[in-house]
């Protein structure tokens, strides 16, 4: 039952999170591939590079934002273990469906900017 | 050439995922009574507790994988999808990684209600996550075609 508990909170948190890591930019770290680089937090490619040249040096946020979620989601789980069973049959079971296709949706509102170009 | 290796094999790793994911669904959501002699009888007959543990493995390879062409796709060939103007395709290429990453998160909770014995109680949690998979593996698989299909094979 406490695996039970685990996992969904789990899955819930993590979607939760990964929406709002990528809608507020909260990378746990930033990725250049093209220099080699991890650095933590969200960087831009115009903090590492001339600004005239930061398309020669992309960031890749991805990494960042599911390390980000995973981390949140971790937590999640952690504190679900600690919650007194009774309290769990108050929270509606269809979160565990619910908020991942909500975060999926919140996703696509993020992604938007791509088809206005 | 290393890139374009990990990318078939993503490719090949990601049909046995369609593969696997859409019996599941289907046997889940619609199963057949009896077998009979009708293909899609036949294919939605199959019990789809046995499909859980080779879609957790294929997931979790596929991403992996993908991560790793991820570097390349981002310094090679983004940077041509953009100079072309391609930005509705690089827009729903995002949307599969996001919805991906959101896949990992749901592989524990996939695998419980899917772990054997069946829980009965499990058994809407059970539909609904495989659903989302089903929607997750299937977009991933066409969008993930679309862009390759874009710069065509070894461009």
């Amino acid at each position: 039952m406490a695996l039970r508990r685990f996992a969904f909170a789990f899955g819930t948190a993590f979607a939760l999170c990964y929406a709002i890591a990528v809608g507020g930019q909260f990378a746990l770290f930033t990725v250049f591939p093209s220099l080699g680089l991890i650095l933590p937090g969200t960087v831009q490619s115009r903090d590492v590079a001339d600004p005239a040249l930061s398309f020669l040096a992309p960031a890749m946020y991805w990494y960042g934002w599911t390390a980000t979620a995973t981390l949140g989601a971790l937590a999640a789980g952690v504190v679900s273990l600690a919650i007194p069973e009774v309290w769990t049959r108050w929270i509606w079971p269809g979160w565990l469906w619910a908020i991942p296709v909500a975060a999926m949706a919140a996703c696509v509102y993020f992604t938007l900017p791509w088809f206005r170009l | 050439m290393t890139a374009t290796v990990l990318v078939i094999v993503h490719g090949l790793v990601a049909v046995a995922l369609l593969g696997a994911i859409t019996h599941q669904t289907l046997a889940t959501w619609a199963p057949a009574r009896a077998k009979t002699g009708l293909f899609f009888a036949r294919f939605r007959a199959v019990p789809p507790v046995s499909f859980a543990n080779a879609v957790i493995v294929l997931y979790l390879v596929a991403a992996l994988l993908g991560a790793i062409v991820y570097l390349d796709f981002r310094v090679d060939v983004r940077p041509q999808l953009e100079r072309d103007h391609h930005f509705a395709a690089l827009g729903l290429f995002d949307l599969k990684e996001h919805f991906i990453s959101i896949g990992l998160g749901l592989l524990p909770a996939y695998w419980v209600a899917w772990h054997r014995p069946l829980a009965q109680d499990l058994g809407g949690w059970r539909a609904a996550l495989t659903a989302i998979f089903a929607f997750i593996v299937w977009w991933s698989f066409l969008m993930g075609h679309v862009l390759n299909n874009i710069l065509g094979f070894g461009s």
